[in-house]
């Protein structure tokens, strides 16, 4: 007996719903995944279809209702929670089912089908009653049944913009409700039986009085289709979510519109499908495509109502009576344990001490009047003028009386326009900058209870140097960011020394944070964020003085002000878009916060919110006209997330890093239809799945993307865009992937698509590779990658007919080069390029030598050796298996199709035939074949959703297991260690392959 | 909404401006008819009903094909052309914008046709998809037995029904079903539908319905129930009025027909238009690409109007 099971599945989820204040249910294909959403605790997962996905359920205390398809279960809320396995209960309804709800009597159910008909269904699956509305059986895309106090609504949504509201026990019509243009997606009563709401194609939410049908309000702010809505908060809210990927929340009580409360960004790229709201706790949950399910705390600004608190001058002047002149602003501030301290235009030092809510004015200082620059670090706030004075003051832990205080009057530069400071073990370092390229760049040593100056260490200053953020390491090496994304290292021990210089990291804008991450030997990690929005880790040798970006990506769009790993080590980015100022989890991909503020071009800092720098709840202190806002980030109520998810589109190519990366864990990369490639991480035992990053370097969706050994991947989508990532597994905080080599390209136009690749190493420390490049206008391209200077030379190009190609294999058959291609006319071609790389060396089957041609490369225009046909339409997926004098390819198609055919040397030309195949291998598109157990065993996956294992015999595929997966649009797989398969389309599982198993 | 840059690039979007086609859908019906001959039959086909016809390419083509080009007798021919969407007239064509899944709009047709039956019916057909794949494709499947239910009523014995399909997870169900009406059932793929789409096209030759079975529709009754008494209509609620359990279907692989020759132009390849174009397609001239299909008017219009106003922003 085999085993062949699914682990594990991340893929769209189309319902949520809190069951209390602790558990909250998921669907996830089949399956219900029960979490206890406040600690992020996955309790149970329960199977309740066979096949079908679970689109929606209705729960009362006891019991529970789904539905997905043709499929309805009814069950006990304790059976959901305890027993893993209840496909037994599904029973199958006629028709599609739209919705399900539970009667009163806690017995029964009413079962809308899409034929605007209601099934009452008793927990036997005995029909008791059929009600529809005469006349009115057109389909509908949604719908919804409300049991209300005195009677039981129906609300069918049409395709044609109505909404039919009907009484279920009458079956007579109560409204035909008109103003939506195209399909109506949602519809829902209120409970207090007041409201219809309802969305529809044309994006908007119509409020409507059931009462006498009117519309009552519209609401417009979704970019795309809107899927799901709710009342709450006593009906007077609602909250919707849709294919922009955003959650919503509106105000009812507004005549004629509703108004937005709130916009959060919950999943990837395309399609939340589902929301609820736990209305004690005040906490929305979401589901979506991308398989994440997402909560959120609605009250997140005002949960323990001073997040945010704003003062104006004149307001802080009121309660220190003394006066403020009309032109006075305030000119800098940092947040402490304590509270703020600020300084104005004319040199009033004012406090804010929180546990008070009180303001002083500390002093007034006539040298920081005209300018001043302001440095908080522990309880330590520093003031600088541009003419080398320096105050500092060190506040005791209350904040009520300065322990400390000193000025300085330095004179090492003309004039002071930047001053900083840095933690250098227990001291601090002050950096003081002039605008004089000549002039010196200074750091002083500050020991921080006495506040005396240790040590003074003048460095010469690079050219085009503007300092911008610091980083100490190794109480040794000063890093100093700088505009032109360039950054300085310092050597502390040797001020004469030139510094290290690291220069345009990225195309040029400033960099705004330099972050140390970890060391090992002479490693040092950083990560280094450059304010145009594109980050890196960067591995510093200060000895060698060398480095390696080792990772790097852009964020989505905004500028980056700086990035930190957290206490659960992922990558957390802040900055500002738009107007607003964010938090943003880059990891997995969400929003922690944003704040209205206005946007970038304001005084503002993000300071710890107690001081201790956990990088846990910050102060965001900011100035918008004239007023000064302290906005406390607070650690959330709730996880934000009980799952990540993957893509939000799909999966197009899946490839597995053959070594491991660590016991039982495999790292994989996935390249989707969404643009990004993710670096994840997968279990062989437990299936868990973790992303590391989404690389958003191609613009266009992915088509390939492969690990063409344990260090590189290559991906290729349209617009020609193919890349060679480096891949960084040493380092213990994260894997790293960067951008080695781009490709070049071409023709200009952006449906230009290279469509596969493949490579051939040519040296054994696999370093240099030639790779073949195929393209949708039929191009073939032979290219010769050489590490040295990192660069893709063409070595040839020809080109097959003018249809599509879609797989490539470079093939060394008794010491000859070969090209095979799969076009979508279904044939097998072969070219014979031996002769054409005249460079090349081949010995013992391997290829050993190339060089790259002195003369520009022209079209050859070379003849195949051989055109086989194998398929009617497009050869989808390809395999080859190689032997002595032959080589076996296997192919999929587009026709349903599994073929074998061989290919061999005959009077030294190739000659093939075409042995075997399976014209119905599958009953729609077969999307991948891969051989595994050496070369015995094959995986195909199609379009049906059946994965398939085949016994590879002679000249023949005998089928040996078949299964169905969730995974729908499925495309792509990849295997590890012949056990396990990763099953890739829109969604991803994880399975166990096991012939040999009990 | 006008033409994309896209399409312009599209060889077979060209190919429909420069031959009046008014979408590019032509050419699927010409290459299925390249394969099966069903439109070449000059003297016995005379009564055609295009279901899902909007914009109308495949109306043009039939009326090109059963009038224009036509060396036969006329006398008797019609072609009914079916589409939620308003259609601007075609010659020899008669349009009906009515719903192909309402029960009166068979008793249009046979009405138009003085009660005769047609030789052949074909639907286009297509809702709009939402994402959730599953729906889509039963949605898209309920549409194929609409027509099949209006087919079965007004379908001569041995005429062929076409229809577009997604090759989705049942579509093996649907060649089962389609099995126990037709004689044979082929699944065709036209070289202009780009193989990176679930597309396909039904092809069901030789009509010859259960002889104990009489179709009929009723306003009331749901296609499974229409069907029931033909070994189609699988989901029946039982007698004892007791919901299935889940059982195995009936499922069955159609025969599989790429149509269109080798020489014709590959959907999903990429086509050069450029001066220093080193291919040696034969560049179609180079007219005005107005926008053949007329312009459509989505729901969405009026949020696309906020958006362009910059009301649809992330204000809070
Ligand atoms: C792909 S287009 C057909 C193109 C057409 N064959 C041509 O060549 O111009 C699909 C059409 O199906 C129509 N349609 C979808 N559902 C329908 C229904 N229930 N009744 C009638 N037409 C429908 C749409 O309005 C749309 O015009």
């Amino acid at each position: 007996m085999s085993n062949f099971k699914q682990l594990s599945h991340i893929g769209p989820s189309l319902c949520v719903k809190f069951y209390n204040d602790t558990i909250l249910l998921a669907a996830v294909g089949p399956f219900i995944h029960v979490y206890e959403f406040r600690s992020d605790k996955l309790i149970n997962k329960c199977r309740i279809f066979h096949n079908n996905k679970i689109h929606g359920f209705d729960i009362s205390q006891e019991k529970c209702v789904l539905y997905g398809g043709k499929s309805v279960s009814i069950i006990s809320i304790s059976d959901l929670l305890n027993q893993i396995d209840l496909k037994h209960t599904e029973l199958y309804v006629p028709e599609w089912v739209v919705a399900c709800t539970l009667a009163n009597d806690n017995e029964n159910c009413y079962v809308l089908t899409c034929y605007n008909q209601v099934l009452i269904l008793n927990p036997n699956g005995v029909v008791l009653h059929t009600k529809k509305l005469l006349n009115e059986r057109s389909i509908l895309y949604s719908g919804s049944i409300k049991v209300l106090d005195d009677r039981v609504v129906v609300n069918a949504g049409t395709v044609m913009g109505g909404i039919l509201i009907w009484d279920l026990f009458s079956e007579q019509k109560i409204h035909n409700l008109k103003g939506h243009v195209g399909s109506i997606f949602y519809v829902t009563v209120s409970d207090d039986g007041k409201y219809v709401a309802s969305c529809s194609d044309d994006r908007s939410i119509r409020l409507w009085n059931l009462e006498n049908g009117q519309e009552v309000s519209i609401g417009w702010g979704h970019t795309a289709r809107i899927w799901n809505l709710k009342f709450f908060n006593n009906n007077m809210n609602l909250i919707s979510v849709g294919e922009d990927c955003t959650c919503r929340t509106w105000d009812i009580s507004s005549e004629s519109e509703l108004i937005t409360k709130n916009v959060y960004e919950v999943h990837l790229t395309k399609n939340c499908w589902s929301c609820d709201v736990q209305e004690e706790l005040m906490i929305a949950a979401t589901a979506g495509n991308d398989g994440r399910i997402k909560l959120i705390d609605m009250n997140k600004a005002s949960r323990y109502g001073n997040e945010l608190q704003s003062f104006t001058l004149q307001s802080i002047g009121e309660t220190l009576e003394i006066k403020f002149e009309k032109n006075e602003i305030i000119k800098g501030f940092h947040w402490f344990s304590f509270g703020l301290i600020a300084i104005t235009s004319l040199g009033k030092i004012i406090k804010y001490v929180e546990c008070t809510q009180s303001w002083n004015l500390i002093v007034v200082n006539e040298d920081l009047a005209s300018y001043s620059n302001t440095i908080g670090i522990d309880n330590t706030i520093i003031f600088s003028n541009n003419k080398g004075y320096v105050l500092l003051l060190a506040f005791s832990d209350d904040g009520r009386s300065i322990i400390m205080q000193k000025e300085l009057h330095t004179d090492y530069l003309s004039k002071v326009t930047n001053c900083m400071c840095v933690k250098f073990d227990e001291n601090y370092l002050i950096t003081l900058e002039s605008p004089n390229p000549n002039d010196n760049f200074i750091a002083l040593e500050i020991e921080p209870v006495s506040l005396e100056i240790k040590r003074t260490f003048k460095f010469n200053k690079p050219g085009n140097f503007v300092s911008s953020c610091l980083e100490v390491v190794n109480q040794n090496y000063l890093l100093v960011g700088s505009r032109f994304s360039t950054v300085a290292i310092f050597n502390l021990s040797d001020c004469e020394r030139d510094a290290f210089m690291i220069k345009k990291l990225n195309p040029g804008d400033t960099v705004t944070s330099i972050k140390f991450v970890e060391s090992k030997d002479d490693s040092n990690l950083f990560s280094i964020t450059n304010r145009d929005g594109f980050y890196n880790i960067v591995n510093i040798n200060f000895d060698n003085e060398t480095y390696e970006v080792i990772h790097s990506n852009k964020i989505v769009k905004g500028f980056l002000e700086g990035a930190f790993y957290n206490k659960d080590n992922e990558y957390i980015t802040y900055g500002f878009k738009s107007t607003l100022f964010y938090m943003y989890n880059e990891q997995h991909g969400y929003e922690i916060l944003s704040q209205l503020c206005g946007g970038a071009h304001r005084q503002w800092k993000l300071c710890s919110l107690d001081g201790t720098n956990s990088n846990e709840e910050f102060m965001l202190v900011y100035i918008k006209a004239s007023e000064l806002y302290l906005r406390r980030i607070y650690k959330p109520i709730v996880p934000e997330t009980l799952v990540n998810g993957l893509h939000g589109r799909e999966i197009r190519d899946i490839s597995i890093l053959p070594q491991p990366f660590n016991k039982e864990e495999y790292l994989f990369a996935t390249a989707s239809e969404d643009t990004t490639i993710r670096l994840n991480k997968f279990n062989l035992v437990t299936g868990d799945i973790k992303s590391y990053w989404a690389e958003r370097k191609h613009v266009s969706g992915l088509q390939r993307l492969k690990f063409i050994s344990n260090k590189f991947l290559i991906s290729s989508s349209a617009r020609e865009e193919l890349f060679l990532w480096a891949i960084n597994t040493s380092f213990s905080s994260n894997p790293y992937i960067t951008v080695r080599a781009t490709l070049p390209t071409s023709a200009h136009s952006p449906d230009l698509r290279i469509m596969d690749f493949d490579t051939l190493f040519i040296n054994e420390d696999r370093t240099d590779f030639i790779v073949s490049t195929i393209y949708s206008d039929s191009t073939m391209k032979i290219w010769y990658y050489d590490s040295t200077d990192n660069q893709f030379k063409l070595l040839w190009t020809s080109r097959y007919k003018t249809c599509c190609l879609l797989n490539v294999k470079l093939i060394i058959l008794e010491d000859e080069l070969y090209l095979l291609v799969a076009p979508t006319d279904g044939h097998l071609v072969v070219y014979n390029i031996t002769n054409e790389l005249e460079t090349a060396r081949i010995s013992d089957n391997k290829l050993v030598n190339i060089k790259v041609p002195m003369v520009p490369v022209t079209l050859s225009n070379l003849k195949p050796e051989i055109e086989l046909a194998v398929h009617q339409s497009g050869i989808k997926c390809m395999d080859v298996e190689f032997s002595k004098d032959t080589f076996k390819v296997y192919t999929g198609g587009d026709d349903n199709a599994l073929s074998i055919s061989k290919f061999y040397k005959n009077g030294g030309r190739i000659c093939g035939e075409f042995v075997y195949s399976n014209p119905k291998a599958a009953s729609s598109t077969i999307t991948s074949c891969q051989l595994f157990k050496n070369g015995t065993r094959l995986l195909s996956t199609s379009v049906d959703q059946i994965v398939r294992v085949w016994k590879v015999e002679e000249d023949k595929l005998v089928s040996m297991a078949s299964r169905y997966t969730t995974v729908a649009d499925t495309g792509s797989s990849d295997i590890i260690k012949d056990s396990s398969l990763l099953i890739g389309g829109v969604g991803l599982s994880v399975w166990e392959y096991d012939e040999n198993s009990n | 909404m006008g033409k994309s840059s896209k399409d312009k690039r599209d060889l077979y979007y060209r190919k429909a401006k420069e031959q009046g086609y008014r979408a590019r859908s032509a050419f699927k019906l010409l290459q299925l008819n390249d394969e099966f001959h069903f439109l070449d039959d000059e003297t016995n086909l005379k009564r055609v009903v295009d279901l899902c016809a909007a914009p109308g390419s495949w109306s043009q083509v039939l009326s090109r094909k059963m009038f224009t080009e036509s060396k036969g007798n006329l006398d008797g021919k019609k072609i009914v052309a079916v589409d939620l969407q308003p259609m601007s007239p075609i010659e020899n064509v008669t349009t009906l914008q009515a719903d192909i899944t309402h029960p009166e709009t068979l008793s249009k047709i046979l009405h138009l046709f003085g009660n005769e039956k047609a030789d052949f019916v074909c639907s286009d057909g297509a809702p709009d998809v939402t994402g959730l794949h599953d729906l889509d494709e039963y949605v898209q499947q309920q549409l194929i037995m609409s027509a099949l239910q209006l087919t079965t009523c007004i379908l001569k014995k041995n005429g062929t029904f076409v229809a577009k399909i997604f090759r989705g997870r049942d579509i093996d169900m649907l060649y089962s079903q389609l099995g126990y009406l037709f004689e044979k059932v082929i699944c065709a793929k036209p070289k202009s539908s780009r193989g990176t789409s679930l597309e396909a096209f039904i092809v069901c030759l030789g009509y010859n319905p259960p002889s104990n079975w009489e179709p009929k529709l009723d306003l009331n009754k749901s296609v499974e129930e229409f069907f029931s008494g033909c070994s189609l209509g699988r989901l029946k609620i039982s007698d004892d009025n007791k919901l299935s359990n889940w059982k195995i279907e009936e499922r069955d692989i159609a025969e599989f027909m790429s149509c269109g020759g080798l020489d014709s132009v590959d959907s999903d390849a990429t086509y050069h238009f450029d001066e220093d174009d080193t291919s040696n397609v034969k560049k179609p001239a180079l007219v005005s690409l107005d926008p053949i299909q007329s312009p459509t008017n989505p729901p969405y219009k009026k949020a696309l109007e906020l958006k362009r106003k910059g009301k649809l922003t992330r204000a809070v």
